[in-house]
């Protein structure tokens, strides 16, 4: 027994004085992955738990997760409990006092960022899958997700500093491409006419309030919480009268509901987006994800 | 009501008193609570095989199965701490008792290590970690209730569960524990200390499919002063598509125990008891968003001791998820015991309720 605590010992160690060339990166969503490899470049390894066509609330916590998190110096996620059934699990399996909450290798980015939706008053879970803190989808802002990628640069200078300049460097840059393409966005939105869109779920909240966007109404009836026949009439009613021409539903939702409505309001326009980067095959970059979202609304 | 359970209540109420917004100083003080949550399971059943009588556990009609109430929290830079205490009614009464299921610390700082000390469910297969809330089925499969009890294998003791640095997820969870279990150990000596070796493997087969392994072994000094053993293996391969996995999913589980009791010998009879087996296979379909079908098929017996009867026990299972919150499953079993002439049918209904603080889900 003497000779395997020894063994142990000397086993954890030897591994943990292992030490990485590269800054090792974990984000929990693709879109904090692509915006993390621009800003480190060629000086960190950046890897996402979540695909691009996954839910991000429903994330399940494999183990194999844990293994990557385990080698990470850095843990970038959203917060705002977008990955709350899942990552405390990943964070606990991986063993890794680095990326632990309240440590300087995790980072969560949406509570920096202004968040939307913040509820008012008492909330309940009878009004669905509510955030306490917020609605988490902050990286459908471009304006954010440019701020986003400046608090990563800081991080990473924090943990790289002889390369701090280049990360700064290189989130400014993201920041000021997004800045000014958010203003050629704006403009070919201005020119669809769309003023109002109906989504699945409140994915896009960020994205409609960024291009002045209404969304009267919501598929779900309350968060997380599947369409109901009684619910689907009602927004078929609120679509006659405000006269909504678009219905965008995320690529991880069941589509098949809108084909009711466009039974009854034939006029009617509904499309499948990706709301994450690697979320369809031709999205690799954050720009391309605005990019698709943008002449999806303009019907291109 | 025992002192322990006793003891146990005050320690409750006064961390419920201390969440009480009254003896919170501040919104910001609230933080430092510990998250709180309770899920709660009734059932209502009907069975060839079960009794009228109310104090029998389990009985024909309504029943509150369990409410567990669980405190989470980080203590300090060092440690996270676990309490989760379980109501459940007492065999032989109506009255209900509090049983501290699992309450320890572990350790939040160690790199590639996790310790454990206080009293948690021992790693002995996959089934056994498990609370009754998160059972695949209405009940643990026989093998798991002859060899380890009603309650599983909990006890006190300590754990190191080193994680390997292989390119898949190798675990080696290393126990020692006390031998209170009554199927099992009994042992009448405090002083004594069994140990546990798990080895957990779970490789990504694809990006969709995953494969885990367990082998797991627990040895102590039982009642008769002679060794217990209890070697396990679990495989489980889980399927859940990147796309579309919201809608659909598909598990295939199987656990085998064999165990070996020394000295035990049947009551009645006096007839040697000792070495039992048996084994679990059971299959979780998802085939809409917040449905599930689900079979089982048991063997209790692989081998088994002339004085007890094997059993074959077949379950469906379908159950319906309004939220993360909340289920509802409706259960049949069948079970056919040796050397008795009428098979056991049972139908039993659950709802499975969650509130508090949002559950983080193991896979």
């Amino acid at each position: 027994m003497k000779t395997c605590y020894i063994f142990t010992v000397l086993f954890l160690t030897t591994w943990s004085c292992i030490t990485h060339a590269k800054l090792s990166v974990v984000t929990t969503t693709t879109d904090l992955r692509a915006l993390t490899a621009e800003v480190g470049g060629e000086f960190i390894t950046v890897d996402s738990i979540a695909k691009g066509t996954q839910d991000p609330h429903y994330i399940e916590a494999k183990p194999s997760f844990m293994i990557k998190v385990n080698r990470a110096d850095l843990l970038v996620s959203i917060g705002l409990e977008l990955e709350i059934g899942w990552l405390p699990n990943i964070i606990q399996g991986a063993r890794n006092p680095k990326v632990q909450k309240w440590q300087r290798g995790n980072l969560e980015v949406g509570p920096m960022v202004e968040p939307l939706e913040v509820p008012t008053g008492n909330i309940s879970r009878a009004l669905g899958d509510v955030h306490p803190d917020g609605n988490p989808h902050v990286t459908l802002d471009p304006i954010r997700a440019g701020q986003i990628a400046l608090f990563i640069a800081e991080r990473l200078g924090e943990l790289d500093s002889e390369h701090k300049e280049t990360f700064v460097k290189n989130a400014q840059a993201i920041q000021t491409r997004l800045q000014e393409k958010t203003k050629v966005w704006q403009n070919k939105i201005d020119h669809s006419g769309i003023k109002k869109i109906v989504t699945y779920h409140k994915t896009l909240t960020y994205f409609l309030n960024r291009f002045h966007l209404e969304n009267p109404a919501i598929l779900e009836p309350k968060p997380g919480i599947p369409p109901t026949s009684g619910h689907i009439m009602a927004v078929i009613q609120l679509i006659k009268e405000q006269k909504i021409s678009l219905i965008l539903v995320e690529n991880f939702f069941d589509p098949t509901v809108t084909e009711k409505i466009k039974n009854n309001v034939p006029t009617i326009r509904s499309a499948t987006v990706a709301v994450a980067v690697d979320g369809a095959p031709n999205i690799a970059t954050i720009d391309e994800l605005f990019e698709t979202l943008i002449n999806t609304v303009c019907g291109r | 009501m025992n002192s322990f359970n006793q003891t146990v209540v005050f320690v409750m109420l006064t961390v419920l008193l201390l969440a009480s917004p009254a003896w919170s100083q501040s919104a910001k003080g609230k933080v430092f609570n510990p998250d709180m949550s309770a899920n709660f399971l009734g059932l209502f059943q009907r069975g060839t095989a079960l009794t009228d009588d109310r104090t029998e556990v389990p009985h024909n009609g309504f029943s509150l199965q369990e409410a567990e109430l669980q405190f989470t929290s980080d203590v300090d830079a060092y440690f996270k701490a676990v309490a989760l205490l379980g109501i459940a009614q007492e065999a032989g009464t109506t009255e209900y008792g509090i049983d501290p299921e699992e309450v320890y610390l572990e350790t939040i700082s160690l790199p590639n290590v996790a310790i454990k000390a206080g009293q948690f469910k021992m790693a002995v297969g996959k089934h056994n970690l498990l609370h009754s809330h998160a059972y695949p089925f209405l009940d643990a499969p026989l093998i798991h209730q002859e060899l380890l009890g009603d309650e599983g294998l909990t006890e006190t003791g300590v754990s190191a569960a080193v994680l390997f640095p292989f390119s898949w997820f190798s675990e080696l969870t290393l126990q020692a524990l006390s031998l209170s279990n009554e199927n099992l150990f009994a042992s009448p000596s405090s002083s004594q200390t069994g140990s546990l070796a798990h080895l957990k493997n779970l490789w990504d087969l694809t990006e969709n499919l995953t494969l885990e392994l367990g082998l797991s072994g627990v040895t102590g000094k039982n009642h008769f002063d002679k060794t217990s053993t209890v070697l396990a293996g679990d495989l489980t391969f889980k399927w859940r598509p990147a796309e579309g996995g919201k809608y659909q999913a598909f598990i295939w589980s199987s656990e085998f125990l064999d165990g070996n009791r020394k000295g035990l010998t049947d009551e009645v009879t006096g007839d040697p008891a000792e070495h039992l087996g048996g084994m679990a296979t059971w299959i979780q379909y998802q085939f809409a968003a917040r449905w599930w079908i689900q079979a089982r098929y048991e063997e209790l017996g692989l081998p088994h001791p002339a004085s007890i009867p094997s059993e074959k026990k077949q379950s469906a299972l379908i159950g319906f998820y309004p939220s993360e919150f909340s289920g509802f499953r409706f259960q049949y079993d069948h079970l056919k015991t040796q050397g008795v002439a009428d098979d056991d049918h049972t139908f039993s209904l659950q709802y499975n309720i969650s509130i508090g603080a949002h559950p983080a889900h193991a896979y």
